[in-house]
């Protein structure tokens, strides 16, 4: 019952203010979405001590929705332990969200839309973490996709802003595809697609195969590869990750609550509560890791030169999604699901804090533009340091125990790829703490580098928008201590029950406690080392960087280019499927299927009604020896027909 | 002697009903003189709603009578009900339009009553003679009426034009009549059921068939004997017109469905090339012709012929289905039409009523719930769900399928798509133009009356669909067995 | 053969007496009348207006008024002659179902009467 309480307020909420939100008004829209939501969140507390402290295990089914030969699917809500902690993060995320939208969104004329779109991500979110089958989860999938879409367009008049969106949809809709033929794949396989049979017989198809274009093709391996796909565009991995820093043009409540805090995790979360078919698909896990680990890196390194302070905490995500993808790929599903939550909580706070920052800028993004702000906004500075200090994984804030734990997993997974992820790993530590202060040397000390007039204008955020980043800055510091215990230590698999399933020949999480001091305290050393050089860099010494990116230009340009990937795929891709289009449609459709199609019928007609009215005279004459032809073809017919 | 002759008349008390209050009618008007008009409107009205009422206390199992010229039964009391209702609503609204036109007589009730008699008698005849005698009762009284504007000079030749034509069409229809009485050597259905179903049928009246079929598809204005309608359609006065594209085409209708099935229906397989041809025929020269019209009447008959086309499909499927089929569609038509009809008849300037399809345009801020209702009539006729013309395209479609004559539905279908242009043209004009000049006609409780319930009907059919299902698929299996 | 001949004997007889009267007259107008021939005189005699004319002219529709009212009680007596015949054997539903129809009949003389139809002027 908790459960369906849960998933349905924010929709509820979202209803009312969709359709009603002109009528009723901003400030009625504004409640009508946030209480709910924050009732779903407190709910989820209770939820996830009933489930995960208590145990109370339980799946509400709702109603049938389809149900055609083999093919039955049940609305239904599972509420295990994983997702029992889903549920908690999302929606404490998102009411927090909820509210601080109350004070940024202020000035929008189209602020129940945006409410009610806010809170319809949200139940789609839910719908994906509390799926009972494959298709659920793939509405669920496909519900967050669209109303990211809607979102990252929601200033629908900036062209930028609808790039950005159709850019989101497009590359996401590679991975559904691959979603997609997974699904059907599983149903073609298992002649189900609930998430239980489907669980239970996955161990028997372990290293079976079946012959493709004459391969023998592992079908465990298949599968999962092709759901890993949907996981690789939801979750902005290589090479599906262009479309999540456009993403950032859309309102920063968003991007903290889509792009960094829910949305993106959807993969992750579907790799780990598919982790009992994952397991027995050992190609895939190399795959997962390999890709989360080099993702990992490359998004760090483009982190390290973008100006602009949402794109540096987008990058940011994409990099903590890398290590989540890694981890899980070592099979250590616990720690990957324990740094999503933390990294909830820290990257939601690091963007609505530099949203807090963009509202005293004036809508300013450019940190070249900024300098010198932490004494005016010293709240909000204070905020970035939580954030930041966890997001390096500093001791003792959430990311410290998240991150940590996943390097050391990889690490102690013994394997080839989890010694690569390790190295990955342990070197973008490094550069995660040094873009992190990077961001906030540039943005706050030093020198102001606004003009005069923004400057006057800098003023610290409302007191509605300051009590989630408070909130999320409690979640920061202590999430890891508190979960960290339950979630990945030695007894993680009592929190989790049969919810994740690791096989006991991936080592990855029984080695924690075993690996060599050098390795727990690498990632440490790496972080410290890059809080240094940013603070010699901008702080001590700031000609060193200009310098820098003069002699290093080739490599400057590159990363600042964002590897060239867009324009990669644009050159190989996008230019070809524009010209494809402009071909079909130009010649192929304009040319041919029109003019003879509807262009063509059309014509046609008009000549037809023309004749057809004409043979209305007037003439009685006329019309009485159009009877006797008629009568005589009739008969002439008749003749012809029975053959006399 | 006179015993059984009292069965008879009890049997067919509707239309004795009927026919004797044209009659005293008639005389009471011709007494009266002009003190007449209003009453006597008022007491065809009520003779037609007994006459419903006797329809429907009448015999519910297949009795036939007078010498077998004569037979009722669920087939006979569905089609008289609706022929009745027809009627009903066709003289309403002729009465008010009659009475803006300053040209209101008592005859014309009395000749929608000896036409509704006519048509009764179509239903229900049972022989060549009843055939023939009936539909000259009809059709006489329908010439007068379509000339009963007899100062108008579009109105006089319409009236001209129908009955020279209607004339040809008797003819052919009597030759057939004799040919197959002189090849069958029997004038009575059962007779010649018996005679078709005996054994080789000659040429000759196969012949007589054709005859006949072409007399009737003259009275149902199917291609290529549908010359007459678009003239006279647009000659007569509306409210005739409105008569015209109602009851006739039923009564007219349930005869060919008699006839084809009844006597001629072992030899299916010999007509239904041509019933198939016939149709085909209509709905598409409909679908077409009607897109070029400017005049709405016009436009009107060349939708009629459509639709009998498309009723057609269910006569071709020759089967159960395929009456149901039928009966469905033109109870469904005849509310459609009507409210249409009425609609159009609200079309007035301050010189006098105008019937150009460019007159209507801005009607949806003028009169917003007219122009509603006229595009649900438009949209229903055009086929779109869930209106109520859907339904009917559906079950003859149905039929069509189940009787695997899959070109004849699928050129349907098509045809159907052609139609919908120029209904849809009239939703257009009604809410996208602007208007020139408004249409200043008044719009009289009754005629809001019959609006109001043809339109419930065609918008709501959907949502209880069954008591008109389940009446026709008796009245079918009535008639088949 | 001579039966049925025999027969046919008074309508012979009729046609001859017939033909031969119609002889008389008509050869005793031509011996004991004045002959005085002129145009109108000699032309077919018709109702009213000129036999042979334009046929797009106006007339007056009275004229087709009575020639339809005539033609309707002309067939109601050629109706009437097998009814009379038969009447024995059809009985009285034969004998009402002929009230019937000369009923309607009257109603519609009535009607046409009331309505003026019938006065010239």
């Amino acid at each position: 019952m908790l459960a369906i309480a849960i998933v349905f307020l924010p929709l509820a909420g979202a209803l009312i203010a969709g359709f009603f939100g002109r009528k009723i008004g901003d400030r009625a829209a504004d409640l009508v979405t946030s209480i709910p939501v924050a009732f779903s969140a407190v709910f989820a507390w209770i939820n996830l001590w009933q489930v995960a402290l208590l145990g109370h295990v339980v799946t509400v089914p709702l109603f049938t929705w389809m149900d055609v030969g083999l093919f039955k699917v049940m609305w239904a809500l599972r509420d295990d332990q994983l997702t029992a902690v889903m549920l908690f993060a999302v929606t404490t995320v998102s009411a927090l969200v909820h509210i601080y939208s109350i004070g940024y969104m202020h000035e929008d004329p189209h602020r129940p839309r945006f409410m009610a779109y806010l809170s319809l991500f949200t139940f789609a979110m839910l719908m994906l973490v509390t799926a009972d089958n494959f298709l659920q989860l793939y509405f669920g999938w496909e519900g967050v996709g669209l109303m990211s879409y809607l979102l990252i367009g929601f200033w629908y008049d900036r062209p930028s802003a609808n790039a950005a969106a159709i850019k989101a949809f497009v590359v996401n809709r590679i991975g559904d595809f691959g979603f997609g033929l997974g699904i059907m794949g599983v149903f073609l396989i298992f002649h189900t697609i609930s998430f239980s049979p489907v669980f239970a017989a996955a161990p028997g198809f372990a290293g079976k195969s079946f012959v493709f274009l004459g391969y023998h093709v592992d079908i465990l391996d298949t599968l999962t590869l092709l759901l890993f796909l949907g996981a690789v565009g939801k979750s902005a991995q290589l090479p599906l990750h262009t479309w999540l820093p456009d993403a950032m043009e859309g309102p920063t409540p968003v991007s903290a609550l889509i792009h960094a805090a829910t949305m993106v995790t959807a993969g992750v979360f579907m790799v780990a509560r598919l982790s009992p078919m994952f397991e027995y698909a050992p190609f895939t896990l190399e795959v997962v890791t390999v890709v989360g680990a080099t993702t990992c890196f490359f998004a760090a390194t483009i982190g390290l030169v973008q100006n602009d302070i949402k794109r540096v905490i987008a990058y940011s995500t994409c990099s903590q999604l890398g290590y989540m993808f890694f981890a899980a790929g070592v099979s250590a599903y616990p720690v990957a699901v324990f740094h999503l939550v933390t990294h909830a909580f820290f990257k939601a706070l690091l963007f609505l804090g530099s949203g807090s920052v963009i509202h005293a800028m004036s809508g300013e993004q450019d940190m070249r533009k900024m300098g010198g702000l932490a004494r005016r906004i010293k709240f909000t500075y204070v905020m970035m340091w939580i954030g930041s200090l966890a997001l390096a994984g500093i001791p003792f804030f959430a990311g410290y125990y998240s991150k940590d734990a996943i390097l050391e997993a990889a690490f102690g997974a013994g394997t080839s790829v989890g010694n690569y992820a390790y190295a990955m790993g342990a070197f973008t530590a490094l550069l995660t703490a040094f873009y992190s202060w990077r961001l906030i040397f540039l943005t706050f000390h030093g020198k102001p580098r606004a003009d005069h007039h923004v400057m006057e204008h800098v003023h610290e955020s409302p007191m509605v928008m300051k009590v989630p980043l408070f909130g999320l800055a409690l979640g920061a510091t202590f999430a890891g201590m508190i979960f960290a215990g339950p979630m990945i230590s030695g007894h993680w698999a009592a929190f989790w029950g049969h919810s994740l399933v690791v096989l006991p020949t991936h080592t990855a999480l029984a080695n924690l406690e075993t690996l060599p001091l050098w390795a727990k305290l690498l990632p440490l050393g790496g972080a410290l080392l890059g809080i240094v050089i940013a603070w010699q860099m901008y702080i001590g010494q700031p000609g060193i960087a200009p310098a820098l990116a003069k002699s290093q230009e080739t490599l400057y340009k590159f990363l600042l280019n964002k590897w060239y990937f867009d324009e990669i795929y644009d050159f190989l891709l996008v230019n070809p499927a524009k010209w494809l289009g402009r071909f079909l449609w130009k010649r192929g459709d304009g040319q041919v299927i029109d003019a003879f199609g509807p262009d063509g019928v059309a014509t046609s007609t008009r000549i037809l009604a023309r004749r057809a009215g004409a043979l209305e005279s007037g003439y009685v004459y006329h019309y009485a020896f159009a009877m006797l032809i008629g009568v005589v073809f009739l008969m002439s017919l008749y003749f012809y027909a029975v053959g006399v | 002697m006179i015993v059984p002759a009292l069965g008879h008349l009890s049997a067919a008390l509707p239309e004795i009903f009927l026919a004797l209050s044209a009659l005293v009618l008639l005389v009471l008007g011709a007494f009266l003189g002009d003190k007449a008009t209003r009453p006597v409107a008022t007491l065809s009205l009520i003779a037609l709603v007994v006459a419903f009422v006797l329809v429907l206390l009448g015999p519910d199992s297949t009795t036939v009578g007078f010498s077998g010229l004569f037979i009722t039964g669920r087939f006979a009391v569905f089609l008289n009900a609706l022929i009745l209702i027809g009627s009903a609503i066709s003289l309403i609204i002729a009465l008010d339009y009659f009475r803006l036109q300053g040209t209101e007589r008592f005859e014309f009730p009395i000749l929608v009553l000896l036409a509704t008699t006519g048509m009764m008698m179509m239903v229900t005849a049972n022989d060549l003679i009843a055939l023939f005698i009936s539909l000259e009762l009809q059709s006489l009284a329908l010439y007068v009426m379509a000339a009963f504007e007899r100062d108008s000079i579009r109105a006089t030749e319409a009236g001209l034009k129908y009955f020279v034509l209607g004339a040809l069409a008797s003819g052919l229809l009597l030759y057939g009549c004799s040919l197959i009485y002189g090849f069958s050597g029997t004038t009575n259905f059962g007779h010649l059921a018996a005679v078709v179903s005996g054994g080789p049928v000659s040429i000759g009246l196969l012949l007589g068939i054709v005859f006949l079929v072409a007399g009737l598809a003259f009275k149902i204005s199917a291609v290529p004997f549908h010359m007459w309608a678009p003239d006279v359609y647009e000659g007569a006065p509306t409210p005739v017109t409105a008569f015209f594209s109602a009851s006739p085409k039923i009564a007219a209708f349930a005869l060919f469905i008699r006839v084809m099935m009844g006597p001629f229906g072992h030899v299916a397989i010999e007509w239904r090339q041509i019933i198939i041809l016939i149709s085909l025929a209509s709905m598409f020269l409909g679908a077409f012709a009607a897109i070029n019209q400017r005049n709405i009447k016009r436009m009107m008959a060349y939708s009629s012929i459509g639709h009998m086309g498309y009723a057609l499909i269910g006569l071709a499927a020759g089967s159960v289905e395929g009456v149901r089929g039928v009966l469905i569609y033109l109870a469904i038509y005849l509310p459609m039409t009507l409210g249409a009809f009425t609609v159009i008849l609200l079309m007035r300037r301050k010189t006098g009523p105008t019937e150009n399809i460019d007159d209507l345009a801005g009607l949806s801020q003028q009169h917003p719930l007219v122009a509603l209702v006229m595009a649900i009539f438009m949209f229903s006729l055009a086929g779109v769900p869930p209106l109520a013309g859907f339904f009917g395209k559906f079950y003859v479609f149905m039929a069509a399928i189940d009787a695997h004559l899959y070109t004849l539905a699928i050129l349907g279908v098509l045809s159907s798509v052609v139609g919908a242009y120029y209904y849809l043209r009239i939703v257009k004009v009604m809410y996208f133009d602007a208007a020139s000049e408004p249409l200043a006609g008044p719009i009289t409780r009754k005629m809001a009356a019959v609006l109001l319930c043809t339109g419930v009907f065609t918008l709501f059919f959907f949502a209880n669909p069954a008591p008109l299902l389940n009446s026709a698929h008796a009245a079918a299996l009535a008639l088949l067995h | 053969m001579p039966d049925l001949l025999r027969e046919y004997l008074p309508i012979l007889i009729f046609l001859v007496i017939a033909v031969a009267l119609a002889g008389i007259v008509i050869l005793a107008s031509y011996i004991v009348a004045r002959q005085n021939p002129e145009t109108e005189k000699l032309s077919a005699y018709e109702c009213g207006f000129a036999p042979f004319d334009n046929a797009r002219r106006q007339f007056d529709v009275r004229f087709y008024l009575v020639a339809i009212l005539f033609i309707i009680f002309d067939l109601e007596v050629a109706f009437l002659f097998p009814w009379a015949i038969t009447l024995g054997k059809i009985g009285l539903f034969g004998f009402l179902s002929m009230m019937a129809f000369l009923g309607v009949l009257t109603i519609g003389f009535i009607y046409e009467w009331k309505k003026g139809a019938l006065e010239w002027e």
